[in-house]
Parts: C-alpha cells; structure tokens; sequence
C-alpha cells in the first residue's frame, strides 16, 4: 500500500500519512543524539559527536550552531539539509534586528524554520528537510526556552529532549531523571545532559560536545578536557551511590 | 496505458491474456546470443563453498561432510558482530570453509576473482567441540540463490538430529502492528521457530502478520520441511549499520540452551564489541 502513495510528497494516502514526511522522519533516527536541558537560570544541549576521519578537519563538524548571540541550535539528521536551514535562520536573525531592531525571541526563529519545513511538506517536486532541531536560548525577559522541531514542520516548547539515535532511550533517561528543584542549579543541569548521552554514546565521555547558554551571557562551548573533568565527576558520584546501596542491603 | 502523476507512461497490468502469447513468442525468438548470456549469468551467480586450506570445492554438502549437532547462523552485519564479541572469544573457532557468490548487492564487480578476505560467508567450528559450527553471513544471498546455498550448506538429506540457531535484523518500519512505530522500544527481539523446536524461545514469539524474509526465512522454511528443530530470533531495529545498542539487544539468546555452554567472558566482550564499531565506522558525511 505504502509503495503507491511514497512518490510525492503532494499525496495523500487513504489512510492520512505523508509517508514522504515519515520517512524524514527516519532520515533524522540516522543522526546522531542530540539533547537539550532547559534549568531555571541555564539552558544546555549536548550532543553525541561523530568520529571524525583520520585527515578530516574537526571543526568543520558541528552538530551545535549559533542562530545568534542569543540563541543556537542543535540538529540530527541530514548534513546538508542543516546546513541550509541553519542558513536562512541566520540571515532571517540578522533581518528581523535590522527591521524591528530587536533581536529575535527563541520562539520567533524556532517558528521560522518551522514554517521552512512545512513548506516543503507542501510543496510540488521538494522533499521536506530531514532534520529535527532542538533551539535554546533566552529572550529579553530573561526565560529560558528549549523548542524542537521536526520535519513536518511541527514546533513544541519542551524542558527537556533528545533527537537522533536512541532519542527515546535518552528521553526516557531524562523523564526518569527530570526534577524542577535540581534544574535550579546549573551544574545540575549540566551533568543531566552528560548522563543522558553517556547512556547511548558509543565510547564515552570522549565522543561529547556540550554548549550552554547562560542568562545574559553569550554561548560557551565546553572543552574536551572541561567534558571529561564532569564526566569523571558523574563516575565518582555513580560509584558512591553505589556503595550505599551495597551497604544498604548488606 | 496509464499516466502517472509525472507524466511518465507505464503499462497497465493486462487481465485480456493476450500478453501470455506474447510472452511464448518472445521465447522462441531467443538467440544463441540470448542464451550464452543466461548462461553466463547463471555461471557468475554460482554459489561456490570452498574448503579453507585448499581453497577448492567441496564435492558434497558441508553438514554431510562434518557432522553437527549445533549450528548457528549470523545473517546481517549486527547478528555477525554479536556473534562475533559474545560467541567467538570464548573457546577457540577454527575456520571450515566458506561460500563465496555474487549479486547485484555485492560491492565488488568481479565475480571470478573474489579475494579470500572477501569471503562474505565463512563457516567455522569449535575446536573442543567439533560438532558445534557457526556460519557468519554478511552479504546478501538473492532469491535465486536460497535454494543453492541452502543445498551446498545442508545437503538434499540433512541428518535431524542437530539443532540450528538463526540470529538476524530487519528495520523497524517491517514490523507490522496497530500501534505507532514511534512508541515501540527499539530495538527488540522476537522469535519464530519450527514445529520440532520444542525449547522455549528467550523472547516473545512473532506476532501475526509479520514474515521473515531472505535468506533467515529459506533457512527456517528448510528446517520445518526437514523437522530440524529451529528458531530464529529476529531483531528489530531503527539502526542498520553496525550499532553497539542493536548488537547488545541480542543479549537474552545468551541464555538459551544451545548458547548458554558456549558462552564465558562478558565483560570482554563489551570490550572487543567498542573495537569491532571504531574498526568498522564507515566515513559518511550524510548524516550527523
């Protein structure tokens, strides 16, 4: 059934899919994961990187991008299609302070590129975009926001998600884990998105980019040494926590 | 005729039944030529099983050569890996042979000249237990081509007294069911064994209306006719490409009973596991 209906993406099928946007939606499990944290006083997204190739220049692989000064995004899904989206947000960014001369709100530009997106759901002879993307930042007002999108063009405000690979595993993990009182501490918010992606990251604390935002300060990307300094935090917490519980039962 | 929504013109199917007569008279018109070239392609899709010292070929089946008891088959690069950390490091494999063949799937264009690293299917058995064998099978066997490895693995009178174990994966968007894809837990396992099977399986049985495919289901299929006790545990999985959480969803098949005396050192096999995804990362920038 699904084979007569797949071709366009203007089509229909009987029973209600676009099965040109579902697809997409697969196209983005094939990404790495990306989650995104939203405290009370920080927002952080952290992502699975990719192994980068022997002669291959890292810093032209970046999962995590800056719209602008006051907000970035992370994506999964198809490079190039992150490219051109991540594209024409910047340049809408820049338009909207030239115009209004206000900066944009993180729901403004998480609108934007989800209105991009639909268009091409819609459109004859396009595909839709085969990213998802998770967009933090903080407004004037000094709130944080985290918003995902995904290739139909749908946009939610969340406190905290994962895209990619494993999405669900990780988004089980923080709904478990998730508590309002511990996001008012950064470090608490920080070291969540750490778990999170150590529970699917294929080798460890090595393969982690982390960046958060701060109230009225501009995006700061962790280092590989400052990663691994939380990553052996979170151990040693793990393995107190597991004494105590081995000195419980016995 | 029909126009589609691009405009492209295809052919409608035709219940008149004038198309079968075309169809015999299209075969009578086939030239020498036509047939040199079937015959050809019938050559290079052979599907040969080597021995591996000599690198010849085997004049009868592999199971009528070498007798089995035990016989577990890795189809597919995630079912070859589990295999591969969890299985081979405990206890010393020794290599049998192995059966090379070409398709249209397969990434080298030579068919004559396969090099013996690229040996696709290669079979091996446990050298304390030479009745216990594994076949690890990374490369697609096409329709055609069931039936011959079936035949050169198994033989047209195989003995009912062994008992085969099939490790695969298919994506998840095959497995049919009322709920939505998104809330399944992927991956996960199911099985599905012949009728002579009569251990319990370390999963959930296949629902209806899902079906095996390929080369698993020729196995299974080959099994029931047989009465060869046989079970397949299928996984399904969001991830294709070797990937460490869909190798180590196989884990529960690690206490059935014809794994369970073959398998040791765990831990280690986590470790040769996080090996086998950095040695085996294919470089693509499609995604990230």
């Amino acid at each position: 059934m699904a084979s007569r209906y797949d071709r366009a993406i203007t089509v229909f099928s009987p029973d209600g899919h676009l099965f040109q946007v579902e697809y997409a939606q697969e196209a983005v499990k094939k990404g790495s994961t990306a989650v995104g944290i939203r405290g009370t006083d920080i927002v952080v997204l952290g992502v699975e990187k990719k192994s980068v190739a022997k002669l291959q220049d890292e810093r032209t692989v970046r999962k995590i991008c800056a719209l602008d000064d006051h907000v970035c995004m992370a994506f999964a899904g198809l490079t190039a299609d992150a490219r051109v989206v991540i594209n024409r947000a910047r340049v809408e960014c820049q338009s909207h302070k030239l115009t209004v001369e206000d900066p944009v709100t993180v729901e403004y530009i998480t609108r934007f590129i989800a209105t991009l997106k639909q268009k091409y759901t819609q459109s004859n002879g396009r595909r839709p975009f085969g990213i998802s993307a998770l967009i933090v930042g903080f407004d004037d007002d000094g709130i944080p926001r985290l918003y995902q999108t995904d290739p139909s063009g749908t946009y939610h405000a969340w406190k905290a998600n994962a895209i990619g690979r494993s999405a669900k595993t990780v988004r089980e993990f923080l709904e478990k884990n998730y508590t309002e009182d511990a996001m008012a501490d950064d470090s608490e918010a920080i070291k969540l998105a750490i778990r999170a992606l150590l529970e699917v990251a294929q080798s460890g604390g090595k393969n982690i980019e982390l960046a958060i935002i701060r109230r009225n300060q501009p995006l700061k990307m962790f280092s590989a040494k400052e990663i691994e300094l939380q990553v052996t935090e979170i151990e040693k917490e793990k393995e107190e926590a597991e004494k105590k519980k081995s000195k419980k039962t016995v | 005729m029909a126009a589609t929504f691009f405009g492209e013109v295809v052919k409608a199917p035709c219940r008149a039944g004038t198309e079968e007569e075309e169809e015999e008279e299209e075969a009578e018109r086939e030239t020498p030529e036509d047939r040199e070239v079937r015959r050809q392609l019938v050559r290079k899709r052979e599907v040969r099983l080597l021995r591996r010292q000599t690198k010849t070929s085997l004049e009868v089946s592999l199971l009528e050569k070498y007798p089995c008891s035990k016989f577990i088959i890795a189809i597919g690069n995630n079912a070859v890996a589990f295999l591969s950390s969890f299985v081979m490091n405990s206890g010393i494999w020794e290599e049998v042979g192995c059966a090379k063949l070409w398709n249209e799937w397969c990434r080298t264009t030579d068919a004559v000249s396969l090099s013996p690293t690229e040996a696709f299917c290669v079979f091996y058995h446990l050298k304390s237990n030479p009745s216990v064998f594994l076949c690890q099978c990374s490369c697609y066997v096409a329709e055609d081509q069931q039936y011959q490895w079936l035949e050169k693995v198994f033989g047209s009178c195989p003995k009912k007294n062994m008992q085969v174990t099939i490790l695969t994966c298919r994506h998840i968007t095959d497995y049919k069911t009322s709920e939505s894809t998104c809330s399944l837990p992927s991956p996960f396992l199911r099985a599905l064994k012949t009728q002579n099977f009569k251990d319990p399986a370390c999963c959930s049985l296949l629902e209806q209306p899902n079906i095996v495919h390929d080369l698993p289901a020729a196995v299974l299929s080959y099994c029931q006719v047989w009465r060869i006790p046989a079970i397949l545990y299928l996984c399904y999985t969001d991830v294709m490409k070797l990937d460490p959480i869909t190798v180590e969803a196989f884990k529960p098949v690690l206490s059935s009973r014809s794994l369970k005396c073959l398998v040791k050192n765990i831990p280690q096999s986590t470790e040769i596991l996080k090996k086998l995804m950095t040695t085996n990362e294919i470089q693509s920038n499609i995604y990230t």
